[in-house]
């Protein structure tokens, strides 16, 4: 095992920690923690995927603990040895992240029932796809008569004041980054594009918010009236009544894996796999793909239909087609620069 | 201290005694964290493989990073100073009012401090909003064509911080001016100073202590403020809470974030006392 100070430590401060409280050590009898995400993701886990993998693991105690990607990996940073949560739940970022830092254990695909069947695109044994999450163009259709077609019509002089967008720090804002860099020639390996563009969108800039959730309520002011936006952001805003429509770019639509992982030195490996597999199974991903939680699967078997199949993709060979998948490897060798660069030039 | 030569010892050993479990929990939930936090600072890698200043290096040499530090320190002053403006009015109807009026402005201070900040923060994107209460009346009266930009400004931020932050201003405020003898006043009168004159010769230097005491409480919330700072601030005003923030969890570089939360603490304490300072020259001033 490599050794480095980080790690020794939290391995000091945890053992202080044990000592004061032996209880902590026992962590065997505890439940199964799988730290979902919060809002809308946390609904559809807790009506849907428990009571399905109770159901179909005699009953076995759960835990939901919700919260964003990065708390997760700081959390099981903190306490590897004793991790507090089972199974992560990650954006593609991130969860390259919690791999290279060593806190994910590979998922047993060959005891699997469901992985065989999920899609290429989903299949990771350190951590599959449960679903996708899809990027597209959002817009107010009172204000915004014509519906947008492509990422190209955020430059129009028409919206001048009235374009919103996230900065990087969240996975939408750095997708929508790589995006604007791919159709301008540049892509993962090469922003200098993105940021070209960005420049000559400032003048339709109305506001840069700090996350997708802050971007939402600026639609629901009528801060703002066309951005980039999160397919399942937008349907919890429509099932308020905000006027607020989802438009899949003409050049394609982009999408992020949410993938599912089992912690290193969980104490509940087994209910760990068998929890990912219920996540991964056609009846779960089947019920969580209609309204109202409308999430994309990521198992062949499931069919298309509804909200996802007329505004998405109608069946699974579209959804590969028009769906980009960005190289999220070489994302994060510069996310650093980027942000500290967009800290410095994006001034609205 | 003043009071503690005339106790006898062994008194003094059981006070000593009492605030044995608060410094028990400081030290365990609040000193050694620090220590911890001061120690993951000192590393020259992120990954903390090796020890160095080379963190403090990059950060202080970092012209962005220091604006970030210079405008969070001045955001807090401009939200201090705006709590002063509007909170010391408040205190001084207070201290005149018969008691019936004072428990009114007791409970209309205290209110917000009874809903969550996000409530409150979020009604302030309502009301600076594109369409929110200021524009639409703004845009009635006919006084601007077109709806101006007061979310995610600094000005509209100012304004949000001081709302959040002003019970921490009143209270002490309302404390201090209640302890202030009315017959110093009628005795400054009667000796021909003029109101004004009474106010600032009298009335200011002795509710000092309370401004003092106000001011650093509102300027250490309003710089610390993260909710407040992101949401009505936007993500394009960086502030230090957010810059910790990104650094720490969105980069996972904890040892640039834990130099620059160093960094920042000793700013705002070095505010802190330069406040303290103030407070003591201006009331020998005054004594003169």
């Amino acid at each position: 095992m490599e050794f480095n100070r980080r790690e020794a430590l939290l391995t000091a401060l945890g053992t202080a920690a044990l000592s004061l409280f032996p209880g902590m050590g026992m962590a065997q009898a505890r439940k199964l923690v799988f730290a979902t995400f919060t809002g809308s993701w946390e609904e559809a886990h807790r009506d849907v995927l428990v009571p399905y993998f109770r159901k179909t693991n005699g009953n076995a105690e759960i835990a939901l603990d919700p919260m964003l990607s990065v708390d997760q990996i700081a959390k099981v940073t903190a306490a590897r040895s004793n991790p507090p949560i089972d199974v992560m739940l990650h954006d593609p970022g991130p969860a390259l992240v919690a791999i290279g830092q060593d806190l994910v254990e590979p998922f047993p695909t060959a005891q699997s029932k469901h992985y065989a069947d999920l899609l290429p695109e989903a299949q990771d044994p350190f951590g599959p796809a449960i679903f996708f999450q899809v990027v597209g163009i959002t817009y107010n259709p009172e204000k915004i008569k014509t519906p947008p077609k492509s990422w190209n019509d955020l430059w129009k002089p028409e919206y001048k004041g009235r374009v919103g967008i996230t900065n990087l720090n969240s996975t939408l804002g750095t997708g929508f980054m790589v995006e604007l860099a791919k159709m301008k020639g540049g892509g993962e390996a090469n922003i200098e594009p993105a940021f070209a563009a960005l420049k000559a969108l400032q003048p339709n800039l109305a506001a840069v918010a700090a996350n997708p959730g802050a971007l939402a309520t600026l639609f629901q002011q009528g801060q703002i009236d066309i951005g980039p936006g999160n397919f399942n952001a937008i349907q919890l805003l429509r099932a308020r009544g905000v006027p607020v429509e989802f438009v899949k770019p003409e050049t394609g639509a982009i999408a992020f894996k949410t993938s599912i992982h089992i912690v290193k030195n969980s104490p509940n490996a087994k209910l760990a796999a068998a929890l990912i597999d219920a996540a991964m199974s056609p009846e779960v991903q089947a019920v969580l793909m209609k309204s109202p939680y409308l999430i994309v699967p990521t198992n062949k078997k499931v069919k298309m239909e509804g909200e996802i199949s007329k505004v998405l993709a109608k069946d699974q060979a579209e959804l590969q087609k028009t769906f980009i998948f960005q190289d999220w490897k070489k994302i994060n060798e510069n996310r650093s620069a980027w942000i500290d660069r967009f800290n410095r030039e994006i001034k609205v | 201290m003043a009071s503690g030569r005339t106790t006898t010892g062994a008194s003094e050993r059981g006070e000593g005694f009492l605030a044995l479990p608060l410094m028990l929990f400081y030290l365990l939930f609040f000193i050694a964290p620090l220590l911890l936090l001061f120690a993951v600072s000192l590393h020259a890698d992120k990954d903390m493989a090796a020890w160095g200043l080379a963190q403090y290096a990059k950060a202080l040499s970092d012209g962005f990073g220091l604006g970030v530090l210079f405008d969070t320190l001045r955001l807090g002053v401009e939200t201090t100073l705006l709590c002063l403006l509007l909170g010391f009015p408040l205190a001084w109807l207070h201290r005149n009012a018969g008691p019936r009026w004072q428990g009114v402005i007791i409970l209309v201070t205290v209110l917000p401090l009874l809903t969550s900040v996000i409530v409150r923060t979020f009604a302030w994107i309502v009301i600076l909003g594109r369409q929110g209460i200021v524009n639409t009346l703004l845009l009635e009266l006919g006084l601007t064509e077109t709806p101006l930009r007061l979310l995610y400004t600094h000005g509209g931020l100012v304004i949000a911080l001081a709302q959040v932050q002003l019970p921490l201003m009143v209270l002490p405020l309302i404390d201090a001016l209640q302890k202030l003898d009315p017959n110093l006043e009628s005795a400054s009168a009667a000796l021909g100073a003029g109101r004004w004159r009474s106010f600032f010769r009298i009335v200011l230097p002795l509710s000092l202590p309370g401004i003092i005491a106000g001011s650093v409480l509102t300027f250490s919330a309003a710089v610390t403020a993260f909710i407040t700072q992101s949401l009505v601030g936007g993500g394009q005003q960086l502030y230090m809470p957010m810059y910790i923030y990104q650094q720490a969890l969105t980069l996972q570089n904890w040892p640039f974030a834990a130099t620059i939360s160093v960094i920042f603490m000793v700013a705002v304490l070095f505010c802190i006392a330069l406040f303290n300072l103030l407070g003591r020259y201006t009331r020998r001033y005054s004594a003169m």
